[in-house]
């Protein structure tokens, strides 16, 4: 009898760790404080994954974060901080994909495309959003008014709250089915 | 409705505004102060919506349809464990002083069974603390006996330990009588570490994706995985951050992450039209085969599956020793993907169960649970393949001519005795070679070999389906196997077999929920009867491989099935000696006249003290109904019945 293992899958746990490891190299260039601070989030999510902890993994990604934000707030270079968010995001998102995986497949069982496809995608969302981003940086420091893009971050945000509700309402709506 | 739109209107707003201002058309003029508001509240909302996130995000949990449903181990619970060593006093008595008082009626059962002393004896050397090596157990049960003194850095690692010294002590007191229990003589040694107090709590897993029955695809679950909770706030806590330092790298690091926060909403789960095919490499193997699956998943809608994760319904009695059954992968349209496993067939008739089907949609926030039939069905029956070595029986015997030697004179093969001659006496058996050489006539008598009438009976309590470890065959599917062979065997020499239960039945009250009568073939030979044998034994439910729900009266039955049986027949008795009605059984049966042989598969394990304890437990009983005259053949875990039976013919009688 082959017990099943319910540990995070190996293959998204260690894009996972890779993910984290660029975030906290890319903060790291910009300020001491956030490649401690992002050394601390690491250790937490490799626990985290090594155990199959949830709730490692969520607060190692965020410390993480927090070092992006600290060497974003010290550092000069704009680039390199989307670098290291989209390092996080993807460390965070694989490696809870990594856990659900785990959890309900088991590392014996056949999972390398299925994480492919999250893998790719993941990525391929990071660089689209950064790219418009990035886009409307540029835009906005061509001696456009702050108010201006910021108008535009909270259109962002609201327009995000009101797709997050519609979301929210269908989930319902299905339960009540 | 109206929050969403709100939302909407205010965002569309926003944008138009900031399009207004950005075109030039109109300008605001930004302050230090309105920028801090702003700011404020987006890290407000970023923490309101991140406090949200704690405890929900929770996922589907699977089952285990790969294990089988779980039998209990001999010695589930100490206190019942130690129980049955416990005189019952009737008066109430603490519970740790039960527990001392059980293991000290433990010591005594042992001291008078296996060491050959008398009551008083044992008691004595229970009070000096004689009886064992250990001290510490010693003085664990005796209040007379000085606990040992020990070195300061032991005492100091005790007090660091968790364990209580309770707990310690009734290891040591089960160890030790395990020691005396075993046979100090025995090949079976004790493990050198004293065995868990408890065993960890192992979380019981479902064995079935679903008891309900289901025809097709049927869905039964839609949840939000909540999979991305907390992003959208994290997001909105770094762009108000980042306003408020007007630093642009961080109102970046936010709209990325608003862009994730998007992504999660954006899709709807697709449903699936998955197609299954199920192959087996054999549907009717004999228990203990390996048998290969082959399961093909088809997506036979015209959309891509972006994430499929299924679980095979392996029936409930069926382990997978190798691969896994379950596989996670995206599918494109009329693309398939083939799972390959094996199984090791039990005995019984296994459907599998519909396949579980979780699917979630490309950012994995909502998650869409089906159920997938495809009906296979795997039947694995006992075979009655004879035993080499002959089946220890009683030599008692019915009065037709058969194999079974007697212990009477008579006409046969294997010498017996010479007697003086009398008169009648046939001439083939007169000892000419003495009358040529004295003169005298003498007869030959020789073992008679008459045709024994055989009941196989088996114990198929509830207490008897125990397992060495959970997913281990149990005792009843051993015994049944074992009773198809030994019937095979006896009906091959000759002999007549007849097969009964006593297990879950209706015969013992009406009002149970089972509609059956108790397993009753009367003693017979030929072939038709050993048809009749064999389709018994993989059929009635009193041989269901699934542990029965309730108990037996088990009473009742005996008293029907001795009614049936005649003076002559003698019953050979498959039970796993672990409680006491097992052998109560067997006495009541020897006490009217049946002679009876107890084939008892070995359950016991000893990876906790009460499961050292049980199985001592199981010996005193062995040793109980051995010193009554019944003899017990021991069938440990690793050997077959071909080995035991060996065994017993050899003459080592354990």
């Amino acid at each position: 009898m082959n017990e099943l293992t319910r540990q995070p899958t190996t293959l998204s746990g260690s894009v996972a760790v890779a993910g984290a490891v660029v975030a906290v190299l890319a903060a790291g260039i910009g300020s001491g404080y956030g490649l401690g601070i992002g050394f601390l989030g690491l250790a937490t999510l490799a626990f985290g994954l090594i155990r199959g902890h949830r709730g490692a993994i969520d607060i190692g990604s965020l410390t993480i974060f927090v070092g992006v934000v600290v060497s974003g707030l010290q550092g000069e270079s704009v680039e390199l901080t989307v670098l290291a968010t989209i390092g996080v995001v993807l460390a965070w998102d694989l490696g809870q994909d990594a856990t659900d995986l785990g959890e309900q497949l088991g590392r014996e069982a056949e999972t390398r495309r299925l994480e492919a496809v999250h893998i790719i995608s993941s990525i391929l969302i990071g660089l689209v959003a950064a790219t418009v981003g990035y886009g409307v940086y540029i835009f906005a420091s061509d001696g456009q008014p702050v108010a201006g893009v910021v108008l535009l971050v909270l259109a962002a945000a609201f327009l995000v709250v009101a797709l997050g509700s519609s979301h929210r309402r269908n989930n319902w709506k299905g339960r009540n089915r | 409705m109206s929050v969403r739109t709100g939302w909407l209107a205010l965002g569309v707003v926003t944008f138009l505004g900031a399009l207004i201002v950005l075109t030039g058309v109109y300008s605001v003029g930004i302050g230090q102060g309105s920028l801090i508001v702003v700011g404020c509240g987006l890290l407000l909302g970023g923490v309101s919506a991140l406090s949200r996130r704690r405890g929900v995000r929770e996922q589907t949990g699977t089952p285990d349809p790969e294990r089988t449903y779980h039998v209990p181990t001999p010695g589930t619970s100490l206190r019942e464990t130690i129980g049955q060593f416990r005189q019952a006093t009737g008066d109430y008595t603490v519970m740790s002083r039960r527990f001392v008082d059980g293991l000290r009626g433990g010591v005594v059962a042992v001291l008078t069974r296996f060491e050959g002393h008398s009551v008083e004896e044992a008691t004595t050397q229970l009070e000096t603390g004689e009886w064992t090596a250990d001290k510490e157990a010693a003085a664990f049960l005796s209040e007379s006996v000085d606990r040992p003194s020990r070195p300061l850095r032991k005492r100091l690692a005790a007090a660091l330990d968790r364990e209580t010294m309770f707990r310690v002590g009734i290891r040591r007191a089960g160890a030790s009588i395990a020691v005396v229990g075993y046979g100090r003589e025995s090949a079976r040694s004790v493990p050198d570490s004293l065995p868990k107090y408890e065993e960890a709590d192992e979380d019981e897993r479902n064995s079935r994706t679903t008891t309900k029955q289901i025809t097709g695809t049927e869905q039964s679950r839609r949840r939000s995985t909540e999979y991305w909770t907390g992003v959208g706030a994290v997001a909105l806590f770094a762009v108000g951050l980042g306003v408020l330092a007007e630093s642009s790298a961080v109102v970046l690091a936010g709209v990325v992450g608003v862009g994730y926060a998007g992504f999660a909403r954006a899709f709807e789960p697709p449903v699936p039209e998955i197609d299954l095919e199920r192959t087996l490499g054999t549907e009717e193997p004999e228990p203990g085969d390996e048998v290969d699956v082959e399961l093909t998943v088809t997506n036979e809608s015209g959309r891509l599956l972006p994430d499929v994760r299924l679980i095979d319904g392996v029936p409930a009695g069926l382990n997978v020793t190798d691969g896994a059954a379950r596989v996670g992968t995206a599918l494109r349209p009329g693309e398939s993907v083939t799972l390959e496993y094996t199984v090791t067939a039990r005995r019984g008739t296994h459907d599998f169960d519909p396949a579980l089907v979780l699917t979630r949609d490309l950012s994995r926030s909502t998650e869409q649970e089906f159920y997938i039939e495809c009906e296979t069905t795997v039947a694995s029956n006992p075979v009655l393949r004879p035993i080499a070595s002959a089946v220890p029986l009683r030599a008692t015997a019915a009065s037709f001519s058969g194999r079974l030697q007697t212990a009477d004179g008579g006409s046969g093969t294997t010498f017996h005795s010479v007697r003086e001659y009398r008169r009648n006496d046939p001439l083939n058996r007169i000892d000419w070679n003495r009358h040529a050489r004295t003169g005298e006539l003498a007869t030959l008598e020789f073992h008679e070999e008459r045709a024994a009438r055989v009941v196989v009976l088996l114990d198929t309590r509830k207490a008897s389906y125990l397992a060495p470890t959970p997913d281990e065959r149990h005792a009843v599917d051993r015994s049944v196997a074992a009773a198809g062979r030994t019937a095979a065997t006896l009906l091959e020499n000759g002999d007549t077999v007849g097969l009964a239960a006593i297990g879950p039945s209706r015969s013992t009250k009406p009002a149970t929920s089972s509609t059956h009568d108790p397993c009753w073939l009367a003693p017979g030979a030929g072939r038709h009867h050993r048809v009749q044998f064999e389709q018994l034994l993989a059929s009635h439910p009193q041989f269901s491989p699934v542990p029965p729900e309730r108990e037996t009266h088990w009473y009742g039955q005996l008293r029907t099935l001795r009614r049936r049986f005649t003076s002559e027949t003698q019953v050979l008795l498959f039970s796993p000696l672990c409680d006491p009605e097992s052998l109560e059984i067997a006495q009541r049966l020897e006490a009217h006249g049946h002679p009876v042989t107890v084939v008892s598969p070995d359950p016991t394990a000893e990876r906790t003290t009460a499961q050292q304890l049980a199985r001592v437990g199981r010996r005193i009983r062995r040793f109980d109904l051995q010193r009554a005259g019944i003899p017990v053949v021991d069938w440990g875990p690793e050997e077959t019945i071909d080995e035991v039976f060996a065994r017993m013919h050899a003459g080592d009688q354990r």
